[in-house]
């Protein structure tokens, strides 16, 4: 098996379209599933009140970082031909921050927001509006933030070479971190529950 | 042990499989290496036996003039030679360094040597390693010097061969070589090399071409 | 399963209509988690890239520009990267296609389990009116920030995240703390 396909040119352009239409059924259906479609939920993860947030998302990325690994060992998967994005490393923490401020006060991610249109809800399309202002502002500042924007260039740079030691051991932390995340999650909920019980 | 485990709920059955598979990946190797990459050396044997594999110089001359973009040029030669002539657009990459030189396995590679021996060699090497779209220049450089830098006329030749010669003379010119129109008179060591115009690639990996966004 | 008798009050008609509406909660998380990390894989494995949605946006936000004022756009590295070098068009981008498919899976997801209504998301101290502006500055500062750390939650969290890129995690870790330091002062809305 020559995995990605696309890279090997299985299929075009025009093709790759309709994947990524089918792929995005999935990605919406999966995230509405989860309760993203609905901003109570998602904003409920900031009160440790519903830790859905972090449980599907650490599900998914160790399901799919689990699933790449073996795959690209049996030799199925390239993993170099994978698209890793550049790191930037001071700007993706600024813009995280950013990003993070607007989640809790706006209550969706642009991923989320669409379901949440799509499922009815009016606050995520005016959610939607605002992602749209706010990029057209970024691109109207662009010029001025361009230096900033490009600054502490790392390249394609993953954890396994930052410290140094085997993709494998990074990829058994990331497990044992998820799974102590999701026991502190259980634990945190019926806490927070007995709490609003109480009151 | 077993018991146990199937009494667990789903949730916890799921976690108990991904520390499985976390633990053993501690000890699995590096993903990137594609450790156990499965070779069909049947395949690769019965593919080499054809010449699909093989691409004739005045192809190559084409797709140089059209300036084609979708494959990449490997000298396979020394450096010194390399850096003495080498043809439009190739890079120099010896056959040691073929696996890290960053080559990509859903590349379009054509290689040459001076003749069809190293290539075929690194031709083997790089279908081992589940590379797929790998050519060799049927005659390396110097089916390179003779049909597109040095075309000759043979003393006797017919009609059509004298038209194909006219053509080969203007691809020559465009490369920079010298067509022999009276072959008795030249000695091979009197031609001389055509300068090198295009400055020394070297880094596979930053030089093509850009690639479409692919980010968020 | 939970039958509600709900009561739908439509804001423009102050119409009250009673009816019987059968929402299914929402699915397990870790099940829903290995559903999307499946998915995800498959993107890995067709595709050779991750999801994404943000891209969706800043390409629909150029195209957009560029309709209005092309000499603009053209003039903005930023915008020009989404436009393209005009040999296609620039909408036949693999993000928007993928986002229209999220719109179709998230409607077909909400159909089946009765979730889909038109309605506002919010706690119930705060008004439609102060919700909207909260998620309209919300989704401003989400432009922002996506834009500057290349990707959102979908591109750089959860595909970064899966292929454990430096950047990504730093990300990650990011919008995490932001979400939280602003949390308390935003309570009201939700709470």
């Amino acid at each position: 098996m020559n995995a990605p396909f696309y890279k090997f040119g299985l299929f075009g352009m025009d093709i790759s379209l309709v994947v990524a239409f089918i792929i995005g059924i999935g990605f919406g259906f999966a995230l509405e599933r989860g309760g993203f479609g609905n901003a109570r939920i998602l904003a409920a993860q900031f009160y440790f009140t519903n830790m859905r947030v972090l449980k599907v998302m650490f599900t998914a990325i160790v399901t799919a970082m689990l699933g790449v690994f073996y795959l690209s060992l049996i030799g199925w998967v390239d993993l170099s031909l994978v698209y890793v994005s550049e790191t930037y490393l001071v700007p993706q923490i600024v813009g995280g921050l950013i990003l993070g401020f607007g989640f809790i006060i706006g209550g969706y991610c642009p991923g989320t927001s669409f379901v949440s249109f799509a499922t009815g809800r009016k606050d995520g399309l005016v959610f939607i509006l605002g992602v749209v202002f706010g990029t057209f502002v970024i691109g109207e500042l662009f010029p001025y933030i361009t230096d900033f924007y490009y600054s502490s260039a790392m390249g394609k740079i993953t954890l396994p070479d930052v410290f140094g030691v085997s993709y494998g051991m990074v990829v058994f932390a990331v497990v044992v971190m998820a799974l102590g995340a999701f026991a502190a999650a259980e634990w945190g909920e019926k806490v927070m529950a007995k709490k609003n019980a109480g009151k | 042990m077993k018991d146990k485990i199937m009494q667990l709920s789903g949730p916890k059955k799921l976690a108990v499989v991904a520390f499985a598979f976390g633990f053993i990946a501690m000890f699995a190797g590096n993903p990137y290496d594609n450790t156990f990459t499965n070779v069909n050396t049947k395949e690769i044997a019965l593919s080499s036996m054809n010449d699909a594999d093989k691409i004739s110089v005045s192809d190559l001359a084409d797709w140089i003039i059209k300036a084609k973009a979708d494959y990449k040029l490997v000298d396979l030669r020394s450096q010194e030679k390399f850096e003495e002539y080498f043809i439009p657009s190739a890079y120099n990459v010896l056959p040691v360094d073929l696996s890290t030189s960053g080559l990509m396995r859903n590349d379009k590679i054509l290689l040459y040597g001076d003749d069809n021996v190293i290539s075929a060699q690194a031709w083997f090497l790089l279908k081992s390693r589940g590379y797929k779209g790998v050519y060799i220049l049927d005659g390396g450089i110097n089916a390179w010097k003779d049909q597109i830098l040095f075309p000759k006329l043979i003393a006797d030749a017919t009609p059509e061969q004298t038209i194909e010669f006219n053509k080969m003379k203007e691809v020559s010119l465009y490369f920079g070589g010298a067509p022999q129109e009276n072959s008795e008179q030249v000695n091979k060591a009197e031609i001389k090399m055509p300068e090198l115009k295009a400055p020394v690639q070297t880094n596979l990996t930053t030089a093509p071409k850009k690639k479409k966004r692919e980010g968020c | 399963m939970t039958i509600l008798t709900e009561t739908l009050k439509n804001e423009k008609t102050a119409e009250k209509t009673t009816h019987i509406v059968v929402e299914k909660p929402y699915s397990n998380p870790y099940y829903t988690g290995f559903g999307l990390g499946l998915v995800l894989l498959a993107a890995f494995v067709i595709m050779g890239r991750g999801l994404g949605a943000s891209g969706a946006i800043s390409t629909v936000t150029a195209v957009t520009v560029n309709a209005v004022a092309p000499e603009h756009a053209q003039s903005n590295e930023f915008f020009r990267g989404y436009i393209g070098d005009g040999t296609t068009n620039p909408l036949k981008d693999w993000l928007v296609f993928e986002i229209i498919g999220v719109l179709v899976g998230g409607f077909i997801s909400g159909a089946l389990a009765g979730r889909n209504k038109i309605t506002v998301e919010k706690g119930p101290r705060v008004s439609t009116r102060t919700r909207f502006i909260y998620a309209f500055v919300g989704g401003s500062l989400m432009g922002i920030g996506a834009k500057i750390a290349r990707g959102c939650t979908s591109g750089q969290a959860l595909t970064g995240g899966a292929l454990l890129n430096v950047g990504s995690w730093a990300f990650m870790l990011a919008v995490f703390a932001g979400g939280y330091a602003v949390a308390y002062f935003v309570r009201r809305q939700w709470i």
